[in-house]
């Protein structure tokens, strides 16, 4: 069914309603994308700024670690290299050079100092011209000649020597360390070699994660020991190298593929050189698995960024709509006062205007009325006029009469706007008021073949009202109802009365099974003089006299209709009228 | 028997000469005023049964006049003559001491009932007046001068 009122009519019938939905998406688009920069742009400067402190954070930690592990790994080796020199050192010291040269003191000797570190292969004593005068150890040195040795020119120089790995006779990676003695202004050595394979495991067996490997690299870029995955012991290692010094520098290497060794990604390297011997110890790893937690960390970041960002979408998606849904229901009841004030200001004005023509029209009216009386008079007195005169004469004079009790009615009607008739308020039992009117309007419903049919709720509760305009109200309606019949054979009125107590008052309903009227009427009907019906039939003045009136008695009045099918007014009274007529009460009372 | 003695007061001519034809032809004795003071006038010099008075005209308007009317305090019925619109004005016509009061355009029958009703009560009136004075007179014959001092009250 089409709902209309004056207070609630379908505004949004013509372009006006397309232009108003545009209206709203906009609005809607807009606080949406308000809402989301709002929310959305913090969101990700703080989740940058986060992200990149953490980052910068958890990268200089790594960073710090892998420098602490050089450092701590070139303490173990350092410590490791001086026990064996310092050992050989107090050998040296303790024994003078006649008692080792002995075999078996030396071999005793050399059984300490294996059970001790377990880790020295040989043993030998050397004079100042590289001869050796003694040897203990699986091969048969006796006769070598060291002084145009490389190492032997070093350690009488520097009095401790550690070489790098070399592999020498026996086809083994093996260093020798020697120290220097004096005894009587003649210098000797004493030279052991050391079995790497301890000291291998001390740097090769240290794991870092998957991709992690630690080594050491001689001046010359040699592997003093294998690493995991670089290369092999004695083999030449691709990487740079720098000038040996004190500190440790940690650095990001770029993935590579040029340069000789197996091909490795983006690297994490740190790296710090032996003193004694000028070693370089290097840490080295898989950027991506040094920084795998920061990744995780960040991935996680990400996922709760976008987690969010979509939570806030929807939330906004949802207060957003929740917002225009409100702002549309002020703007529908907006719409509705709108119009209440239009209809009332239309009353108004046509109230003032109408005053004034009525009087101005009763007063010609009262006079063609006495003239029409004086030929009357005339009429009677004179009884010789021809027959015919005084048929037409008739005829004309009941005319006269008919066409002034018309315009009678026409003003009646229009003062009614601008009566300020004190109301008479007293309880009025609606439904059995309503079973007055109905009676008053049986006979001519009846003729036009329609029915009344009553639905009355019982101990409807009496309202404080005025029964006259009440009636006028109901008069008014029902008539509208009969007339909406019209060249139908039959049909029917139901009036259903209701107690209303959430709103304190009682609803009234006039169901007819009338012509019904189109959604563009529908929105005039309680507008002064629109009416459908031929000339002379209606003044179109019925409904707004309804309208004000219920208004002035502080009820509301609303219709439905469907063309064809029929109309449905439903009126509301309230169990007390408002403050204004209830000092009318008084007044009528002191009266 | 003579018909009574009325006053039309409207500021229409047409209409109260149209009037006093249909009241005279219907055995009235009229007059007609066309204004409040007019009205007053005729009032202060002659004696009426029944005033018709219009409540809108200009100048001294019909409730003002029922004042003046009622100042004068004589055994005259007042009927108020009204356009639809002020009805409220009749009402208020009626607190003031008027009979009754009727719509314009109004039915000469109407017109005529209302007005045989009008003198009916100024007659009754009257005779409720002479008896209480007859009364008191009755009670006190000195005051005989007192109640009646003019042959007219
Ligand atoms: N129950 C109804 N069914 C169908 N149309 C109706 C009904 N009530 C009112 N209308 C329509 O509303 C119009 C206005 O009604 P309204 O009572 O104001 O004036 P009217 O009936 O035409 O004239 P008036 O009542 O002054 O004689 C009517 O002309 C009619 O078209
Ligand atoms: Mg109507």
């Amino acid at each position: 069914m089409n709902n209309s009122s004056p207070a609630n009519s379908n505004q949004y019938k013509n372009g006006n309603g397309t232009a108003r939905e545009g209206y709203y998406r906009r609005l809607f688009r807009r606080f949406i994308l308000l809402t989301l920069l709002c929310s959305l742009i913090p969101l990700l400067l703080v989740g940058w700024g986060i992200n990149n402190y953490y980052t910068r954070f958890a990268r200089n930690r790594m960073m710090l670690s892998f420098h602490t592990k050089v450092e701590n790994h070139r303490k173990i080796i350092e410590l490791f290299l001086k026990n064996r020199v310092s050992g050989l050192q107090v050998i040296a010291k303790t024994h003078p050079k006649e008692y080792l040269v002995n075999v078996s003191n030396l071999a005793h000797v050399f059984d300490i100092l294996n059970s001790e570190y377990r880790s020295i292969t040989d043993l030998g004593v050397i004079d100042e011209r590289g001869r050796h005068l003694a040897y203990i150890g699986p091969y048969n040195l006796m006769d070598k000649n060291y002084s145009k040795a490389f190492w032997f020119k070093e350690v009488m120089k520097e009095g401790v020597y550690i070489s790098d790995m070399f592999m020498g006779f026996r086809k083994v990676p093996h260093f020798i360390v020697a120290v220097t003695r004096s005894e009587n202004g003649r210098k000797w050595i004493l030279r052991a070699t050391i079995d790497t394979e301890s000291f291998r495991s001390l740097v090769e067996n240290v794991r870092i994660g998957k991709t992690g490997e630690v080594y050491l690299l001689n001046r010359s870029g040699i592997y003093q020991t294998s690493p995991r995955f670089s290369g092999k012991i004695m083999e030449k290692a691709s990487q740079p190298l720098g000038k040996p010094c004190e500190g440790i520098e940690v650095r990001m290497e770029d993935k590579s593929t040029n340069h000789a060794g197996p091909p490795h990604p983006r690297q994490l390297i740190a790296f710090g050189w032996l003193k004694q011997p000028q070693w370089m110890l290097v840490v080295r790893q898989d950027y991506s698995e040094a920084f795998n937690d920061v990744n995780h960390a960040n991935l996680a970041a990400l996922v709760f960024l976008v987690l969010s960002a979509c939570a806030i979408l929807i939330v906004a998606v949802f207060i957003t709509s929740h917002m225009i849904k409100i702002i549309k229901k002020r703007d529908l009841e907006a719409d509705g006062l709108n119009k209440q004030l239009m209809q009332a200001g239309k009353l108004a004005s046509v109230g003032e205007l109408s005053a004034g023509v009525a009087h101005e029209i009763n007063n010609p009216l009262a006079i063609i009325l006495t003239e029409r009386q004086i030929l009357m008079d005339l009429a009677k007195q004179s009884p010789l006029l021809p027959r015919d005169f005084m048929d037409q004469f008739n005829n004309s004079m009941s005319q006269i009469d008919m066409q002034i009790q018309r315009c009678k009615r026409i003003t009646e009607n229009l003062l009614r706007f601008s009566r300020r008739t004190k109301s008479v308020i007293e309880p009025v039992d609606l439904n059995e008021f309503l079973c007055e009117v109905i009676n008053l309007m049986e006979r001519e419903a009846r003729s036009g073949g329609i029915k009344f049919l009553t639905d009355l709720e019982e101990g409807l509760q009496t309202v404080l009202s005025d029964p006259s305009q009440l009636q006028q109200v109901f008069l008014n309606i029902i008539t509208n109802a009969i007339d909406a019949h019209e060249g139908k054979p039959y049909g029917s009125i139901r009036i259903r009365t209701r107690n209303d107590s959430a709103k304190a008052g009682v609803s009234i309903t006039f169901e007819d099974t009338g012509c019904g009227i189109s959604p563009k009427n529908l929105e005039r009907i309680f507008d002064p003089f629109f009416t459908t019906k031929q000339v002379g039939r209606g003044t179109g003045l019925g409904l707004s006299i309804c309208y004000s009136t219920v208004k002035r008695l502080g009820g509301d009045i609303t219709v439905e209709s469907e063309l064809g099918k029929g109309t449905q007014f439903t009126l509301f009274f309230p169990y007390n009228p408002p403050a204004d007529l209830q000092k009318d009460i008084e007044d009528v009372h002191t009266f | 028997m003579l018909g009574a003695k009325i006053l039309l007061v409207d500021d229409e001519v047409v209409f109260t000469e149209n009037m006093s034809k249909l009241l005279s032809s219907r055995g009235y004795r009229v007059a007609t005023a066309n204004s409040g003071d007019e009205a007053i006038r005729n009032l202060e010099r002659e004696n009426f049964d029944v005033v018709v008075l219009d409540l809108k005209m200009p100048g001294m308007d019909g409730l003002t006049t029922l004042k003046e009317i009622k100042k004068l305090d004589l055994f005259t019925e007042t009927l108020i003559l009204t356009g639809h619109g002020s009805i409220d004005s009749a009402l208020d016509a009626i607190k003031l001491g008027a009979y009754d009061y009727l719509t314009k355009p109004c039915e000469i029958d109407e017109l005529v009932a209302k007005i045989e009703g009008a003198w009916g009560k100024k007659d009754e009136e009257v005779k409720k007046d002479i008896q209480e004075k007859i009364q008191k007179v009755v009670e006190s014959p000195s005051s005989v001068f007192d109640v009646f001092p003019r042959e007219k009250k």
